[in-house]
């Protein structure tokens, strides 16, 4: 089972095709977890949020600084290669200014048929952010309609809130059994589910995840690895090579806090009867991703929680090489985690990442945690 | 119990054999293209050296960058954990140990039981390791031995800014080429290998009881710019090149 989720997120783009062409449907990328995928299932669109292929690349220089972060970068250059010449609309929710970047350089590049910036408030802990995303989750809304055609009903929305909940519910299902002596999936193989879930049908993906969970229930298990408990969190990572990395080395990823993974779906719609609001609601009450995490710091108990509940051992802090707000958070959340007796071991990514001497610092770091043994 | 330690460094591959926590032979060469037939070859004059057969050996471990290559190795060990318990067994009051080799500069923090409580590598360039002092050596046309010496001649701050070793070296031309004294680039050179692995154990913190390890503690010049750095003194030990290997080879003891 786990082979079709690997199959689907190695063949991203061909799926994409093959879907549009099966249901005659328009796709829209995107940029930013913070994009409300509930309005876009709502409108029959079949969101994709937008990665890079961890591929050295020479087309991004002219549009984009220097100084912005690799991940930028790498999305940007999947536009100006063509990779995503299937898309029919392409958008952003405000997070930071580096992937801000790529998206307002894509729209002057890569023309596409429709195109939206939604500006998803960065002071989420204001009174004022979830009347205020609600009112731009609406004027979305209507944009959206007048781009499709048609109006969307409230029995639409619900209908795009349900397969979003769906899918988000099972997914944590699935990180219950991560918390397993030995967990029955991997690290590197829960990276290609949770990548796969922001490409694929989310009915698809659910339909899958429900199999997939029907094996797991009944004692099946796709990994032998019972090393030591790791988590991983930080900038976007989706570098599954680094993970197996990691994994071939007696270690086990059990956690994750990162946008592809845990903060893309901790959290469920809960409708009321304003259900455009009970979207806003949820995209501002989820887990922050740093540049939306001030004035208080609400990631790092919510880390120190989920490396309690995963029985983690130690962290791999992940930093996109220039990825300022997740740079300013990371001398707070290792000390806090060192504080809780979670040694760390921070890395930087770039858009290709240097395996070999990574193992070295990886290696090293699960010889420490395991020195009370070896001492 | 007579165990092997084999550090099969970027440069250069060490091997050392104890019996308990002695050493009873040691050995190095340059580590070439064919790992394997080089560290044989090295370990089976050193088994002669200490007149033991391979019979006796009880474990072989291996450790540094190209350890997997010694497959013979029943055990294998990063070169972090392996300088960590060399040097804090020679000195077990240590609690920084500073292992500066060809192509790695590391900085590793130890509690009083000699564990390690974090550590730093130095990151994607050469400017921080030996490899740079090598090169700069043959643009001065000084050799390695005389690199440290010349440098301590020298009272001149000259800051080198480049964070690259090839920019780096472009700068040492520039001095070379605006008549600036040998002894002068070679201070400057040091110095700026010495800063880079003084940033990094800051990184990781310290205290006092610093052990310097590795190649670059033969440089008694780059010893010099990092007592300055750290304002601090520094415990090198004898054969300080070989204590990784011998931190392996009683790694399971």
């Amino acid at each position: 089972m786990i082979d079709k989720f690997v199959q689907w997120e190695k063949n991203r783009h061909q799926y994409a095709k093959d879907w549009k062409a099966r249901t005659g449907g328009k796709v829209m990328g995107y940029f930013c977890t913070y994009v409300p995928e509930e309005i876009l299932y709502a409108a029959d669109i079949l969101p994709v949020r937008i990665l890079g292929s961890h591929e050295p690349h020479d087309v991004t220089e002219a549009h984009i600084f220097g100084m912005y972060c690799p991940f930028s970068r790498d999305c940007l250059a999947q536009g100006l290669k063509g990779r995503y010449d299937y898309l029919d609309g392409i958008m952003i929710a405000q997070s930071c200014l580096h992937i801000r970047q790529a998206y307002t350089s894509w729209t002057k590049h890569i023309p596409v048929d429709f195109e939206y910036y939604l500006p998803m408030p960065n002071n989420v802990q204001s009174p004022h952010a979830t009347p205020y995303l609600t009112e731009e989750i609406t004027q979305f809304r209507k944009a959206l309609e007048k781009w499709i055609g048609r109006e969307l009903t409230d029995e639409n929305i619900q209908n795009g809130i349900d397969i979003m909940n769906e899918n988000r519910a099972l997914m944590h299902e699935l990180y219950t059994y991560k918390k397993n002596d030995n967990p029955p999936v991997s690290g590197a193989d829960t990276m290609e589910i949770a990548i796969s879930q922001q490409m694929v049908d989310k009915r698809e993906h659910t339909q899958a995840l429900k199999e997939l969970l029907a094996e797991l229930s009944g004692g099946k298990s796709y990994s032998k690895n019972s090393g030591t408990r790791l988590m991983v969190l930080g900038s976007e990572n989706d570098d599954i090579a680094f993970i197996k990395m990691v994994e071939s080395v007696n270690g086990t990823v059990v956690a994750d806090d990162h946008c592809i993974g845990t903060r893309y779906f901790w959290n469920n719609v809960k409708p009321n009867e304003n259900l455009v609001e009970s979207i806003a609601t949820r995209y501002i009450e989820r887990p922050a991703c740093p540049s939306k995490d001030w004035i208080d710091r609400t990631r790092i108990p919510h880390i120190l929680s989920m490396a309690k509940e995963f029985d983690v051992k130690g962290a791999i802090v992940i930093q996109q090489k220039f990825c300022d707000p997740h740079e300013l958070d990371i001398p707070a959340i290792t000390k806090a985690l060192q504080a809780n007796d979670i040694k760390t071991l921070f890395l930087e990514f770039d858009v290709t990442v240097p395996i070999g001497q990574f193992k070295i610092r990886v290696e090293a770091f699960l010889e420490m945690l395991q020195e009370d043994d070896l001492f | 119990m007579i165990n092997v330690g084999i550090d099969v460094g970027a440069k250069n591959i060490k091997i050392v054999i104890v019996n308990g926590q002695e050493i009873i032979a040691k050995g190095k060469v340059l580590s070439g293209f064919e790992t394997k037939e080089t560290v044989m070859a090295l370990y089976d004059q050193l088994l002669g050296e200490a007149n033991v057969t391979k019979d006796q050996i009880n474990l072989i471990t291996s450790t540094g960058s190209g350890r997997k290559a010694v497959d013979f190795a029943q055990k294998s060990v990063t070169e972090v954990t392996a300088a960590a318990k060399g040097a804090t067994t020679l000195y077990p009051n240590v609690h920084c140990v500073i292992d500066v080799g060809a192509e790695e500069g590391r900085s590793i923090r130890v509690d009083s039981n000699g564990k390690i409580v974090d550590f730093a590598l130095n990151e994607k360039c050469a400017a921080g390791a030996g490899a740079f002092i090598e090169s700069m050596a043959r643009a001065l046309e000084v050799s390695i031995e005389d690199f440290g010496m010349l440098s301590l001649q020298s009272d001149r701050e000259i800051p080198m800014n480049a964070q690259c070793a090839v920019f780096a070296e472009s700068e040492v031309v520039s001095l070379l080429h605006s008549k600036t004294d040998k002894k002068d680039i070679a201070k400057a050179v040091n110095d700026a290998v010495a800063s880079r692995i003084t940033s990094m154990t800051r990184k990781v913190g310290f205290e006092n009881d610093i052990e310097l390890i590795g190649g670059m503690a033969k440089n008694t010049g780059f010893i010099n710019a990092l007592k300055k750095g750290l304002d601090s003194e520094i415990i090198v030990p004898e054969n300080a090149e070989y204590v990784t290997a011998f931190g392996a080879a009683i790694y399971n003891d």
